[in-house]
C-alpha cells in the first residue's frame, strides 16, 4: 500500500525543467486546453526569468514559471502552456498591452542555435499566441466603440466593418499610396490567434506569409491555459526539422500585458529544453 | 555605443546606430509670431492621413497653446521632469550642450529616457487653448513686452529627426529614415505595436492605432514631397507661417537655400528642445513676445539672437529676411533656392525653374467709394 501511494505520488508530481516529451496519441488533437486528452501528457514545470540581454528589458517579470505539456499525432504537434496571471489583459490600447506566450524551436535540431531568437544564420521558428488576437476573433475587432462604449465622435470612417479596407472608389491618391493601402490591415485580418515568425537574431522576427498554427487560450482560476497546435509540415513554407520519433529543442517566453510586458520586456526560459517527440 | 555629430548641440552624441546621412534632409520652418491656431493644418492632415478607424484620437499635426496647452497632456513637462529626475543639467556653454541627451541618460535596461502617455492624455488635444501664463483681469491692457501675461501657439508635426529616438527604440527595426529625403517612417509590415517609439519620442509624435495594432505617425506627406510638393499642413496654412525645404548641415550651407538662410545664416529659426539630442528638423522662429527664459529652455541658447534678429527685421533692418518670409504660403512647390530681385522675391525649384515671384510690397489699388455707373456705394474699396 505504502509503495502504491508513493508511485501514484510520483506519477502526479511535476517534473522540473527536464526534457519535454511530446506524447504520441492517435486521432485528432482538439483545439481545447480543457480536453481530457491532455491528461495523457506529462507536465513539465519550467522556471522563467527576465530577458536581460538586450534593451529594453524587464528584469523582474510577472511570470516566474510555466507548466508545459505536449502531444503529437504524427501529423501535428500541440503544446499546452499554463501560467499564473492575476491580471489577464486582452486589449492593446495606449499603454495597455496584451498577454501573450510564445515557443521557439530551432530550424535544425541544434542547441548551438542562439537562444536569443536565433542568429548567425541559425534560424528559429517562433509561434506566438496573444490574448488580443484571440479576443479580436472571438468578440470582433477591438475598435474604439468596443473599448470605450461611451465614446462619441462625429468623424467619419472609411468603412465601418472589418476588414477595414478603404472604399475602392476613394480617390485620395496620397492616402491610397500609404494609409489607404491594404498594407497596415492585412495583419489584422488573420483568422488565428497564433502567429508564426521566423527569426535570425534579435530585431529580425518576421511574419511568415503562410500561417497554419492554431491556438486557444482559456483563462481559469487565475491561470492561462494556452494550447498551440501546428502541423509538423506546412506546405510552401520553411518548417523546422522535426517529426514523430525525433528530438529537437524548445524555449518559451511569456508576456503579461498588465505589467507592460511586450517585445523584449519578457520572461523567458534561459536555455534550450530538449523536446523528445514520440513516434507511433 | 556609436557616436554621431549633432550640430545643434555642437558636439558628438551617443546614438544606437552609426550615423548614415540621408541624401537630403526634409525640414519645415514655422514662424510662431504668426500662427493664429486656426487648426487648418490639423484638419488638412487629419482628413488626408488619419481618418481611419483606430486613428480617431490621432493628430499627426496638432497646434497647442503654450505654456498651458499640450497634446498629449504635459508632454514637454514630462520631458523636463524626466531630465531632472535623471539629474541631467540642461547647461550650454558657448553653444555646446553640456548635459546628457535622452539617449545618453537612458536608465539601465532602456534604450531611451522615455515615458508613456496614457489613453486619457491624448483625449484633450485642445486643453489650455488661449490660456495665458498669468490671469488677465477685466480691463487689462498689455502695452509692453515682455509681459507676464503671454501665450503663443505651437504647431507641431513629427520632426523627422536626424537621430530619431523612435527609430532607436524600436526593437523590431520597424522604423527607418529614408535615404532620399530623411523622412522618418514606420514600416507597417514590421511594426508589432509595441509602442516603444511612443515611449521614446520626446515630442510624442508616434501614436498607437489599436484597431490595426501598429504605431503610426506623421509621414511628412512623402508622396507629395516625392512630387516636389510641400506637405498638406504647409500648403494649407492660413497664417502662411510655414515653409518646407531641404536643410544642409552647417558645413555645407547654401545661403540661397531658404532653410539654410533662416537656420544657419540668419539663425532666426531654431529646433524644438534640441537638448533631447534628436537633431529635430522642424525649426521655429520664436515668438518675440514671450519671456526669453522660456524660449531659451524651449529652443536653446540661440533664442536671444533669433528674437533680436526678428525684431530688427520688423524695423526694416533685415530686408532679405523680410523678403524670404513673404515666400511662406506663396507656392505649393518646394523651394530649393530663393533670390531677391528688385521689388520681388523669387523661389526656384531644384532645376532652377522659377516657382513664384512675389512683390515685396503688395500693390494697393483704391477704387472710388461710389460706382457712378451703377449709382451705388462700394463696401470694398481696396
Ligand atoms: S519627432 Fe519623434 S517620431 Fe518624429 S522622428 Fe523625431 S523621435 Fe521620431
Ligand atoms: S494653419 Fe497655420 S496659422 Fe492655422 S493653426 Fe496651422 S500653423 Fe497656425
Amino acid at each position: 500500500m505504502k509503495r502504491f501511494l508513493m508511485l501514484s505520488f510520483l506519477a502526479f508530481s511535476i517534473s522540473y525543467a527536464q526534457d519535454i516529451v511530446s506524447k504520441y496519441i492517435k486521432g485528432q488533437i482538439p483545439p481545447n486546453p480543457e480536453s481530457n486528452i491532455w491528461q495523457k501528457a506529462t507536465p513539465v514545470k519550467i522556471p522563467l526569468s527576465g530577458q536581460a540581454i538586450v534593451a529594453p528589458m524587464d528584469l523582474n517579470p510577472a511570470t516566474k514559471d510555466i507548466t508545459v505539456k505536449s502531444l503529437n499525432n504524427g501529423k501535428e504537434i500541440a503544446f499546452l502552456i499554463s501560467f499564473k496571471d492575476e491580471k489577464p489583459s486582452y486589449f492593446r490600447t495606449n499603454n495597455t498591452f496584451s498577454d501573450a506566450v510564445a515557443l521557439e524551436v530551432p530550424l535544425t535540431p541544434d542547441d548551438s542555435t542562439p537562444i536569443t531568437m536565433g542568429g548567425n544564420g541559425k534560424e528559429v521558428i517562433i509561434l506566438q499566441w496573444a490574448a488580443y488576437r484571440q479576443n479580436n476573433l472571438q468578440n470582433g475587432y477591438a475598435d474604439l466603440p468596443k473599448i470605450e462604449p461611451n465614446y462619441y465622435m462625429d468623424y467619419w470612417y472609411p468603412q465601418a466593418k472589418p476588414p477595414y479596407a478603404w472604399p475602392k472608389d476613394w480617390n485620395n491618391k496620397y492616402a491610397l499610396d500609404y494609409t489607404g493601402g491594404h498594407v497596415p490591415y492585412w495583419k489584422d485580418t488573420r483568422n488565428t490567434s497564433v502567429i508564426e515568425f521566423i527569426a535570425d537574431g534579435y530585431t529580425t522576427t518576421t511574419w511568415k506569409k503562410h500561417q497554419e498554427a492554431k491556438g486557444l487560450g482559456i483563462y481559469k482560476n487565475g491561470r492561462w491555459y494556452v494550447e498551440i497546435v501546428r502541423p509538423f509540415k506546412v506546405e510552401d513554407t520553411i518548417n523546422p526539422i522535426w517529426g514523430p520519433g525525433s528530438k529537437t529543442f524548445i524555449d518559451f517566453a511569456v508576456w503579461q500585458g498588465f505589467y507592460k510586458e511586450r517585445d523584449s520586456r519578457k520572461a523567458i526560459s534561459y536555455s534550450w529544453i530538449p523536446l523528445i517527440i514520440e513516434g507511433k | 555605443m556609436p557616436k554621431v555629430y549633432n550640430w545643434q548641440l555642437g558636439r558628438e552624441v551617443e546614438y544606437l546606430y552609426e550615423g548614415v546621412k540621408p541624401k537630403r534632409q526634409f525640414a519645415v520652418i514655422m514662424n510662431l509670431n504668426k500662427c493664429i491656431a486656426c487648426q487648418t493644418c490639423t484638419m488638412a492632415c487629419k482628413t488626408t492621413w488619419s481618418s481611419g478607424r483606430g486613428q480617431e484620437y490621432m493628430l499627426w499635426n496638432n497646434v497647442e497653446t503654450k505654456p498651458n496647452g499640450f497634446y498629449p497632456l504635459g508632454w514637454d513637462i514630462h520631458l523636463m521632469e524626466k531630465l531632472e529626475e535623471a539629474k541631467v543639467e540642461q547647461v550650454w556653454e558657448n553653444g555646446v550642450y553640456k548635459g546628457k541627451t535622452i539617449i545618453e541618460a537612458a536608465p539601465t535596461g532602456e534604450r531611451v529616457l522615455g515615458w508613456m502617455p496614457e489613453d486619457l492624455d491624448w483625449a484633450n488635444p485642445n486643453i489650455g487653448e488661449d490660456e495665458t501664463a498669468e490671469e488677465v483681469d477685466i480691463g487689462t491692457v498689455i502695452d509692453h513686452f515682455p509681459n507676464p501675461i503671454w501665450m503663443f501657439y505651437l504647431p507641431r508635426i513629427c520632426n523627422h529627426c536626424s537621430y530619431p529616438a523612435c527609430l532607436a527604440a524600436c526593437p523590431r527595426k520597424a522604423i527607418y529614415k529614408r535615404q532620399e529625403d530623411g523622412i522618418v517612417l514606420i514600416d507597417p509590415e514590421r511594426c508589432e505595436g509595441y509602442q516603444e517609439c511612443v515611449r521614446a519620442c520626446p515630442y510624442k509624435k508616434p501614436m498607437f492605432n489599436q484597431v490595426v495594432g501598429i504605431s503610426q505617425k506623421c509621414i511628412g506627406c512623402f508622396p507629395k514631397v516625392e512630387q516636389g510638393l510641400m506637405p498638406q499642413c504647409v500648403t494649407t496654412c492660413i497664417g502662411r507661417i510655414r515653409l518646407m525645404g531641404f536643410i544642409n548641415e552647417p558645413d555645407k550651407i547654401d545661403p540661397e537655400n531658404p532653410m539654410d538662410f533662416l537656420v544657419h545664416v540668419k539663425k532666426v529659426a531654431l529646433p524644438l528642445y534640441p537638448q533631447t539630442g534628436m537633431q529635430p528638423n522642424v525649426y521655429y522662429i520664436p515668438p518675440i513676445t514671450v519671456p526669453i527664459k522660456y524660449l531659451r529652455q524651449m529652443f536653446g541658447p540661440g533664442a536671444d539672437n533669433a528674437v533680436e534678429t526678428y525684431k530688427r527685421m520688423r524695423e526694416g533692418k533685415e530686408p532679405e529676411l523680410q523678403a524670404l518670409l513673404l515666400l511662406f504660403g506663396s507656392t505649393e512647390f518646394i523651394p530649393h533656392k530663393f533670390k531677391v530681385e528688385g521689388d520681388f522675391v523669387l523661389a526656384f525649384d531644384e532645376k532652377g525653374n522659377e516657382l513664384v515671384k512675389v512683390p515685396l510690397t503688395e500693390p494697393i489699388i483704391m477704387r472710388p467709394a461710389t460706382d457712378p455707373k451703377l449709382g451705388v456705394t462700394r463696401q470694398d474699396i481696396s
